[in-house]
């Protein structure tokens, strides 16, 4: 049974196609409790960003309801908007860096939003930086870092507000074993903290041997 | 707090992106300044021409056979009329006087001469503030009709061709002035959506991260008030530069002396700095609106 009390995701018959021949996927019913931590999975244009896209409101579904913490998305006007998304953090599959920001800048963007002091914001941000193994590169413009450091970056300013719902599309895409191990046991860690976690991923390593829930998406349905 | 956030933001975003932020100042400055110098000349003939009417008046000249003692009535009646503004009554020796003085070393010529072959006259001048072609036809027209009048004399025709001429220069001058404004409008949103469209990228990954409107737009807002401000008042000092320049000039020259040439009415230079800042704001708001969806 569905119900919005316990979940904080809840999808209801939602489909998105961009064009009549161009349909992502349909029907899909599919509730997230509070505290879980999912894994999104399917291959390569099965629709795994095009669903999150859709969860933090940079798409609306073409048919369906989706609920977000008890928001109805489709009632939602588009200043309310950046309030559903302060309790969202977004690590983008492309990152989506600020390139005329620095490292510093780029993470501290996200307490500015909600109108933080620098001060404060100061030592979140360092202490966020240090986490992710990118303490010595602060005043370093994105395109000075490698892909992997990028990512980091990335993963470092969708988290540094503590936010409720963490969705990563592909953090681990372009990091090596050691690192891939280390943004797992950040998501852990945040999920032990409560923040509820879709983690996408076509990489099926990842979940092998957890006990997870798996989200598969294929041919625009999901599979069990 | 936010309002710290936001002029901070101001202002690391003017020192970013100063090159783009000057570039959008100076075509604010040049359009505008092109502009104001339309106004200018504009002002400036609407005043010559109000003061060159008001300038000539009236002179209305008796019959010779008018008596004596009917002048000082006269004289009442005219100084009664509202639109006249000082009268002088010039008696025929007076006229004579002036004759004489007029033809300087040939005077021999006036030898023999009644000195009262010149009739009477009043000169009036006319109330400035009252000025208007139309009036001072009517008003002629009726002196003319008294009996004591032998004619009145006006620089009419004169008058009635400056009339037609700086109306029609007027018209002109206005028209470009107004065509002017529009390209000056045009030119300023233009390069404002430029600059907004270049940083489109930037403004929808702000707002990705959950950024208000008001947090994005804020910083563009103040900059564009800024640009406004700074680039209308360049222009306008600049013009001013050039006004306070012509009037050494005419301080100088004898030919111009008495041109007075005139700077754009206060309140028309507070209306063009307000639009040129409600131009910068407006356009820019309009600009950023398509970043801000979703
Ligand atoms: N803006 C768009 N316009 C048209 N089609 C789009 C658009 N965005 C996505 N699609 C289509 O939606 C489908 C799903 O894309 P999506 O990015 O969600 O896949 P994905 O599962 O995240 O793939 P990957 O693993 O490669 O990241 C693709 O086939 C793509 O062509
Ligand atoms: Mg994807």
């Amino acid at each position: 049974m569905i119900s919005i009390e316990s979940s904080i995701i809840l999808l209801k018959d939602v489909s998105k196609k961009y064009s009549t021949d161009n349909v992502v996927f349909s029907g899909i019913d599919l509730e997230i409790e509070k505290g879980e931590f999912v894994f999104l999975t399917g291959p390569s244009g099965a629709g795994k960003s095009t669903m999150l896209r859709i969860l933090f409101c940079a798409e609306r579904p073409t048919s369906g309801e989706v609920w977000v913490d008890g928001v109805t998305l489709s009632s939602l006007s588009n200043a309310q908007v950046p309030y559903l998304r302060r309790k969202i953090g977004v690590i983008f599959q492309d990152f989506k860096l600020l390139s005329n920001y620095t490292i510093f800048d780029n993470v501290a963007l996200s307490l500015e939003v909600i109108g933080l002091g620098k001060k404060q914001a100061e030592q979140r941000v360092m202490q966020m930086l240090e986490g992710v193994g990118l303490a010595g590169k602060t005043s370093h413009y994105p395109l000075q870092l490698s892909g992997g450091e990028q990512q980091r970056v990335a993963i470092a300013r969708a988290v540094v507000n503590r936010p409720s719902i963490i969705l990563a599309d592909e953090p681990t895409g372009n990091l090596d074993l050691q690192r891939t191990e280390e943004v797992i046991m950040l998501m852990e860690e945040l999920n032990a903290r409560g923040a509820t976690i879709i983690f996408a991923t076509h990489d099926d390593r990842l979940f092998e041997n957890t006990h997870r829930r798996v989200i598969r998406l294929f041919n625009g349905r999901i599979r069990i | 707090m936010t309002l710290a956030i936001l002029c901070r933001r101001a202002f690391s975003d003017l020192r970013q992106n100063f090159c783009a932020q000057l570039i959008t100042t100076m075509v604010v400055s040049l359009s505008i300044l092109i502009f104001a110098f339309f106004t200018l000349l504009y002002f400036n003939l609407q005043h010559f021409v109000d003061r060159f009417g008001a300038e000539l008046g009236l002179v209305v000249f008796l019959s010779e056979d008018t008596p004596k003692d009917r002048i000082p009535s006269l004289y009442q009646k005219l100084t009664g009329l509202s639109e006249v503004e000082k009268v002088t009554y010039i008696s025929s020796e007076e006229a004579f006087g002036r004759l004489e003085k007029f033809l300087k070393d040939e005077k021999e010529v006036l030898e023999g001469v009644d000195p009262r072959f010149l009739p009477p006259s009043f000169e009036i001048q006319v109330n400035r503030a009252m000025f208007q072609l139309k009036r001072i036809k009517q008003l002629a027209g009726e002196i003319n009709k008294w009996p004591e009048v032998s004619k009145v004399q006006f620089g009419q025709e004169w008058i009635d061709r400056l009339y037609i001429f700086s109306g029609l220069v007027r018209t002109i001058v206005a028209i470009t002035g107004l065509l002017l404004l529009f390209t000056a409008a045009f030119v300023v949103t233009n390069t404002i959506k430029l600059t907004v469209y270049a940083r489109q990228e930037e403004l929808k990954i702000i707002r990705l991260v959950g950024a208000t409107n008001i947090f994005i737009q804020g910083p563009f807002l103040v900059e564009a008030f800024l640009q406004g401000l700074m680039g209308s008042s360049l222009a306008l000092g600049v013009v001013f530069a050039c006004f306070r320049f012509f009037q050494g000039i005419e301080a100088k020259s004898e030919l111009l002396r008495g041109v007075n040439i005139c700077f754009i009415p206060w309140q028309y230079t507070v209306a063009i700095i307000a639009s040129s800042v409600l131009l910068c704001v407006l356009g820019t708001a309009l600009a950023m609106r398509r970043s801000l969806r979703l």
